[in-house]
């Protein structure tokens, strides 16, 4: 289902895909800042903007589909703030411009990490100098992520198999049991990858 | 050379229980030694024991030596290289985004310089038959692929003893034969805590029986095995492998 | 409460950035410092289950769901300083892994969900418990700290966005804490059934005196002082300009800042809906506050109640006392 790229199956790998990952993440901050920082009145600039991000979907042939499917996942408080604005004079204008903004950067991004497997986020990280400990941290959530679901969808399937009431009550008491399960194991879990990495010379400052 | 030397080993958990009460045993560079007994004999405490990781807090007066370097404080660093340890559930060691850098872990932490580290992570997958995974995501790997990958992390590191805990845990037959002939290809002394007896009976020479946290037997594999009586008073049986033999 | 990129102001995302820098800063160091040898994969794994924990919705009647942010949670299982790093870590994946709240914006976010929450909830937590008998007293007091973590992340996040000049405060204040005041109580449930299910499997994680994962958690003064004057610092140029009656509040930081132009500050003032009083209270702001006072007030109660009938139902199935 997923490869190393996160949430995209890709079968393909083009250019897009094999650019340097300080490269694009380096392109996308300056798109994505330039799209902030823009007046609304400068449409030629928009447009260019999305002539750029329109070439990179069609080179690094992503699905229009997965685009369209996350910009439209757009949660209630982002549509309630947008029509917020409206109430301001000249609300339509500050509507629209948001909107634009926002969907170019998130289409941005999207592309971003679409197109970028995740090890390389990383060491653009560690290039910034963010703290060894950070990128341990980030690094070990994202392999144990996976992990999890799994071992929650196993329990809660168990836990269900047992329970023979619909009522919502019943099910918010299994997710909530699920999830109290799931964080004890995680506990004891990070106290064994602590072990096994200690085991293979890992110092602890 | 003694591999592994320990002496009247005692320990205790902090929860009070008595998980050692007084191992004296002794292992020899190069042999291949099974170690057996019922849940909760004290099998995996050993293991932890041979490179530090138990006690938590090392006290000066050890009753453990690898090498004849005694498991300390100060020695730490030097016995965990010599020592590779393979702990029960590969989800636990394989804590990387990707195989390679999991397998590259080990030779990284010991302080090697990038250039070996990469030829070192090489070498071990090919060993266990990897290659081309290196940029595989852990959670993608098959049960016998991740117990290849830990075992590759270890193998990795170079070390000179490879203490496994249940190997061959969750593996399928094919995988357990795989899993067999692969550690039959690594040169190390080797000790395999284990319920897997037919692996015991075809990897291992000699055995220990630990139960209760004492050493109730120790020798040759296949005469310890046969001797029904003694495996059924410890929990265990006679594998099916031996019951066509005739004990010498 | 993801913000996404376009909606807030350069000097916006300039203030928060650096307010999230020195918090998350101080967090990591906190962590990475005093607490025990396995903090870097506990870390990391509780990471992850707040990641999943938040996938798994709670379905609530009308096919909306709730879900559990977990900051709190963190905060008084691990410790606050714990809490900080392991949303913050939570949030970038979010944000660039899944487009969930924009790059610039990320500090906006960490400083309103990862700071300013469980803080914010920590302390809260901490005087609640400290009031009521311990048997029940700690589940009470995480049912009202999520709750409180959850509507003031909501005000801070507004107070943004209006310092920006993207939502008047007059409508996005009653709107956002609104709410965010039922959301709340979703999380405050669900935080705190969760809470009781580890009470009842291992009671002894959970002592009131300390956090007992990572024992001897004592936050050093200096933690206090710089979450403190962060979070006020913060409130104080987001939320307080707005939340006072006097517009002259709000021409004085756009003047002090001299980024706002004075037609803008004169539109957001003066825009009709401001204007509007709700019969008998007064402007909807006034009328959100006193929701907020009477919505904390329920929070306590139902938590009350319910931490009541949890322990007694545990007690009568012969666990140990929690």
């Amino acid at each position: 289902m997923h490869s190393r790229f996160i949430g995209v199956p890709v079968g393909e790998t083009t250019v897009i895909h094999r650019l340097p990952a300080l490269a694009k993440v380096t392109v996308s901050c300056v798109v994505i800042l330039t799209s902030i920082l823009l007046p609304i009145g400068w449409g030629v600039a928009f447009v260019g903007i999305a002539a750029l991000l329109s070439l990179v979907v069609f080179v690094s042939r992503t699905s229009l589909w997965f685009l369209f499917r996350n910009i439209v996942i757009v949660e209630p408080f982002v549509i309630m703030v947008g029509l917020s604005t409206l109430f301001q004079p000249d609300g339509g204008m500050r509507f629209a411009s948001i909107a634009l903004k926002s969907t170019l950067s998130l289409v941005t991004i999207l592309l971003l990490s679409s197109t970028t497997p995740f090890e390389e986020l990383l060491e653009v990280l560690r290039m910034m100098r963010i703290p060894a400990a950070m990128i341990s941290i980030i690094a070990l959530m994202f392999r144990y992520i996976f992990v999890f679901i799994g071992e929650s969808g196993r329990m809660r399937t168990a836990r269900q198999s047992r329970s023979f009431t619909q009522r919502t009550a019943r099910s918010w008491v299994v997710l909530a049991s699920v999830l109290g399960q799931l964080f004890l194991r995680s506990t004891v879990r990070a106290e064994r990858i602590y072990t096994a990495m200690c085991a293979r010379g890992w110092r602890s400052q | 050379m003694t591999a592994v030397e320990c002496t009247d080993l005692h320990f205790r958990y902090p929860n009070g229980e008595e998980a050692l009460r007084g191992v004296t045993m002794r292992i020899e560079e190069g042999e291949s030694v099974g170690l057996i007994g019922p849940n909760g004999a004290g099998k995996s405490t050993i293991l932890l024991h041979m490179n530090g990781i138990l006690p938590e807090r090392l006290s000066p007066t050890v009753s453990i030596s690898i090498f004849g370097i005694p498991v300390d404080a100060p020695n730490l660093f030097r016995v965990r290289r010599l020592v590779g340890l393979l702990f029960p559930d590969p989800d636990d060691q394989l804590f990387c985004a990707t195989v390679y850098e999991d397998v590259a872990f080990g030779p990284s932490q010991f302080g090697l310089p990038e250039a070996e580290v990469k030829a070192l992570v090489e070498d071990s997958m090919k060993k266990v038959g990897l290659q081309g995974y290196e940029h595989r995501s852990p959670h993608h790997l098959s049960t016998g692929e991740k117990q290849r990958a830990c075992l590759a992390g270890l193998v990795a590191c170079q070390p000179k003893i490879l203490a496994l805990d249940e190997p061959t845990h969750g593996l399928d037959p094919r995988g357990k034969r795989q899993f067999k002939s692969l550690l039959q290809s690594i040169e190390a002394t080797k000790i395999i805590a284990t319920h897997d007896l037919e692996l015991v009976v075809e990897l291992c020479a000699r055995s220990i029986l630990l139960d209760e946290g004492v050493i109730v037997a120790d020798g040759p594999t296949a005469s310890l095995l046969s001797d029904e009586d003694l495996m059924n008073a410890h929990g265990l049986e006679k594998p099916h492998i031996l019951k066509h033999l005739h004990p010498h | 409460m993801h913000i996404p990129d376009g909606f807030l102001d350069p000097k916006t995302i300039a203030a928060t950035s650096a307010f999230s820098l020195v918090g998350v800063a101080r967090a990591l160091r906190d962590v990475t410092r005093r607490l025990a040898g396995w903090k870097i994969p506990l870390m990391g794994v509780t990471a992850a289950f707040v990641f999943v924990a938040q996938m798994l919705n709670f379905p609530v009647a009308g096919g909306t769901s709730g879900h559990f942010v977990g900051g709190v949670f963190v905060a008084v299982l691990l410790g606050p300083s714990a809490a900080v790093v392991v949303i913050t870590v939570v949030l970038l994946v979010q944000c660039f892994l899944f487009a969930d709240g924009g790059v610039f914006a990320i500090g906006a976010n960490i400083f309103n969900m990862a700071i300013v929450s469980p803080i914010v909830g920590y302390s809260v937590y901490r005087i609640v418990s400290g009031i009521l008998p311990k048997r029940y007293g700690n589940l009470v007091a995480i049912g009202v700290a999520s709750w409180v973590s959850t509507v003031v992340a909501a005000i801070c996040c507004t107070g943004e966005l209006v310092w920006s000049g993207t939502v008047p405060w007059s409508i996005g204040f009653p709107a956002m804490a609104g709410i965010h005041m039922l959301i709340g109580f979703g999380e405050g449930l669900i935080t705190m059934l969760v809470y009781a299910a580890i009470m009842r499997t291992r009671p002894d994680l959970v002592r009131p005196e300390d956090s007992g994962i990572i024992p001897g958690v004592v936050r050093p003064i200096t933690n206090i002082l710089i979450y403190g004057f962060l979070i006020i610092f913060g409130l104080a140029l987001f939320v307080s300009p707005f939340a006072s009656r006097w517009p002259d509040g709000l021409e004085k930081v756009a003047a002090m800042f001299g980024f706002a132009s004075r037609a803008l500050s004169e539109r957001v003032v003066h825009s009709p809906i401001a204007e509007y009083k709700v019969p008998g209270i007064g402007s909807f702001s006034v009328a959100t506050a006193l929701a907020g006072v009477i919505g904390a007030i329920t929070v306590f109660l139902l938590s009350f109640v319910l931490a009541r009938f949890l322990t007694r139902s545990a007690a009568k199935n012969g666990s140990s006392s929690v």
